[in-house]
């Protein structure tokens, strides 16, 4: 006897993540310091995590956290701690740009649930992939094959840019002798 | 979605004894919740105790003697004493990062502490992404430090957490590439199957299995993960000395206990990653000599594996008290012109030990 079944389960799961990502979301927004927003967007970037992991996509959610959650805000909280004089002075806003601001994203939320309604099948489909599909060893293998289904070039391509990066972020911070 | 994918012995018994399926899940939620704790908890208390002891008969000193014998009991009342007293927040902190800050720091622990194997069957969760979830958690124990620094007010302690945040940030990515060097030998990113490709007799442990190399690797672990733990030598980020106590100077009561215990847990969760990574996990020690091996496999893996932990944490401690702190530039100068080159050469070596069949996963 079961009192929850799976489907209703994963769906009070879903609006309960969904509700935290929101919350936070507009905490992040509506939070007066600079550093409360960062910390409030780690929370919204780490549900998003979760909604990643209930749709069986692992490595995305790792990938979320370990860039967004690990790698970005860490900067972005660093960068705040060296620069801007914190708890100082508030941000302030004035109206005629909120109003702006607000337009632009209603207008972005219609195109976005435009765009969602006109997706076919989206009554029918399952919103999960296939078990196993998204999993480490399957991804990765994907990613490697020169087949019809990989994506060696464009790996390739993405690795041969990173190191381009790299190499020129090195080049910028280097000191040379003489130069102090 | 009730049922977890993974088949676990305990958690098979109950679900098939609870009549109920959400009751069972629950049970099975809270066994290992409670399980968790227990180690972190039960494994803090005793090496604060080690700790001290450890340091004082390094120093020729006998370290906590009155509180029962050989002052065992010194820590159960030093946690009581942590319990009872006031937490306050100094005046202009940020209040709500200000206790927000050892709560974030705390998850990374325990979240380690979910996916390691202690036995066979000793596991809250085995999962395929497990070496990548290690590298990705440890951020929320940079952002715990950088954000509790930050809401004390207070100068020393905003020092502290950006030192300790850069050294954290730096030798991460030495910590994130040994990992990812064992998890090439090994072929899996599961610590469950970490360790079983271990399996034989001393010499198929990946610090000895890789000729060289993994010996290597295990050194280079060392270094980065101590950097890591923020532990001494390189303590630069509580350095008492220049900083008074570091990112929790201003922190008291139950907020500076777990700062303590994070630090703590650390060490054990750090262990036990070094333990399955290259000592072979909860696999009992064989030289290859059937008569001895029969004896040592009696030994069940869960002491075999608290065993490695401990001498892991013994020589973490040893290292502490022998070795004297570098300088902030000496530090940030060791990870990324040595450690950095030398771990991606230890990369690419990997990679020909393998294409060349000296190693086989």
């Amino acid at each position: 006897m079961t009192l929850l079944s799976d489907a209703l389960f994963s769906d009070v799961m879903f609006y309960l993540v969904a509700a935290v990502m929101i919350g936070t979301a507009i905490a992040t927004i509506m939070a007066k310091n600079l550093l409360q927003s960062a910390v409030f967007l780690i929370f919204s970037f780490v549900g998003t995590a979760i909604l990643y992991l209930m749709l069986h996509a692992e490595f995305m959610a790792m990938a979320q956290i370990m860039v967004y959650a690990g790698g970005v805000i860490i900067f972005v909280i660093f960068t705040i701690l060296l620069t801007s004089h914190l708890g100082e002075s508030a941000l302030h806003i004035k109206l005629p740009r909120t109003f702006i601001a607000l337009m632009i994203s209603l207008a972005f939320l219609w195109v976005m649930v435009r765009f969602v309604v006109l997706t076919p099948d989206l009554n029918v489909a399952t919103p999960t992939a296939t078990s196993g599909y998204a999993s480490l060893s399957s991804f990765a293998l994907r990613l490697l094959s020169t087949g019809p289904e990989g994506f060696v070039i464009p790996f390739e391509i993405i690795s041969l840019l990173l190191l381009v990066t790299l190499v020129c972020a090195i080049t910028i911070a280097r000191k040379f002798k003489g130069e102090e | 979605m009730m049922t977890p994918s993974i088949t676990h012995p305990i958690g098979d018994f109950i679900r098939a004894n609870v009549p109920i399926p959400e009751l069972a899940y629950l049970i099975n939620a809270i066994i290992c919740i409670v399980a968790i704790c227990t180690v972190a908890f039960g494994a803090a208390m005793v090496l604060v105790y080690m700790e001290r002891k450890v340091c004082a008969h390094v120093q020729c000193r006998l370290g906590p003697m009155r509180l029962g014998p050989h002052g065992c009991i010194q820590t159960v009342a030093d946690t009581i004493k942590l319990f009872f007293k006031e937490v306050y927040a100094p005046n202009g902190a940020d209040k709500f990062l200000f206790y927000l800050a050892p709560m974030v720091l705390l998850t990374a622990p325990f979240m380690c502490l979910s996916m390691i194997p202690f036995d066979h069957n000793l596991q809250v969760a085995d999962i395929s992404v497990g070496i990548p979830l290690i590298i990705a958690v440890n951020g929320f124990g940079i952002l715990g430090i950088l954000l509790g620094g930050w809401a004390s007010n207070n100068k020393y302690s905003l020092l502290g957490s950006l030192r300790s945040g850069a050294q954290m940030i730096s030798y991460e990515i030495s910590y994130a590439m040994i990992l990812l060097f064992v998890v090439m030998m090994s072929g899996s990113c599961s610590l469950q199957e970490i360790t079983l490709s271990q399996s034989g007799n001393l010499f198929d442990w990946w610090i000895f299995k890789a000729p060289g190399i993994g010996f290597l690797a295990f050194l280079m672990f060392l270094i980065s993960s101590t950097a890591e733990l923020n532990r001494a030598p390189f303590d630069i980020a509580e350095a008492e000395q220049e900083l008074t106590g570091g990112y929790h100077t201003e922190y008291n009561g139950l907020a500076f206990a777990m700062f303590y215990l994070a630090e703590y847990i650390n060490l054990v969760t750090t262990s036990a990653i070094a333990t399955v990574c290259f000592l072979g996990g909860y696999l009992p020690l064989s030289f290859g000599y059937a008569p001895v091996d029969h004896v040592l496999a009696i030994v069940p893996g869960f002491i075999w594996f608290f065993g490695k932990v401990f001498a892991m944490i013994w020589v973490y401690m040893m290292l502490r008290w022998t070795f004297v702190r570098p300088r902030v530039d000496q530090l940030m100068g060791l990870e990324w012109k040595f450690l950095l080159p030398v771990n991606l050469l230890l990369l690419a070596l990997g990679a020909v030990f393998i294409s060349l069949g000296w190693i086989v996963p």
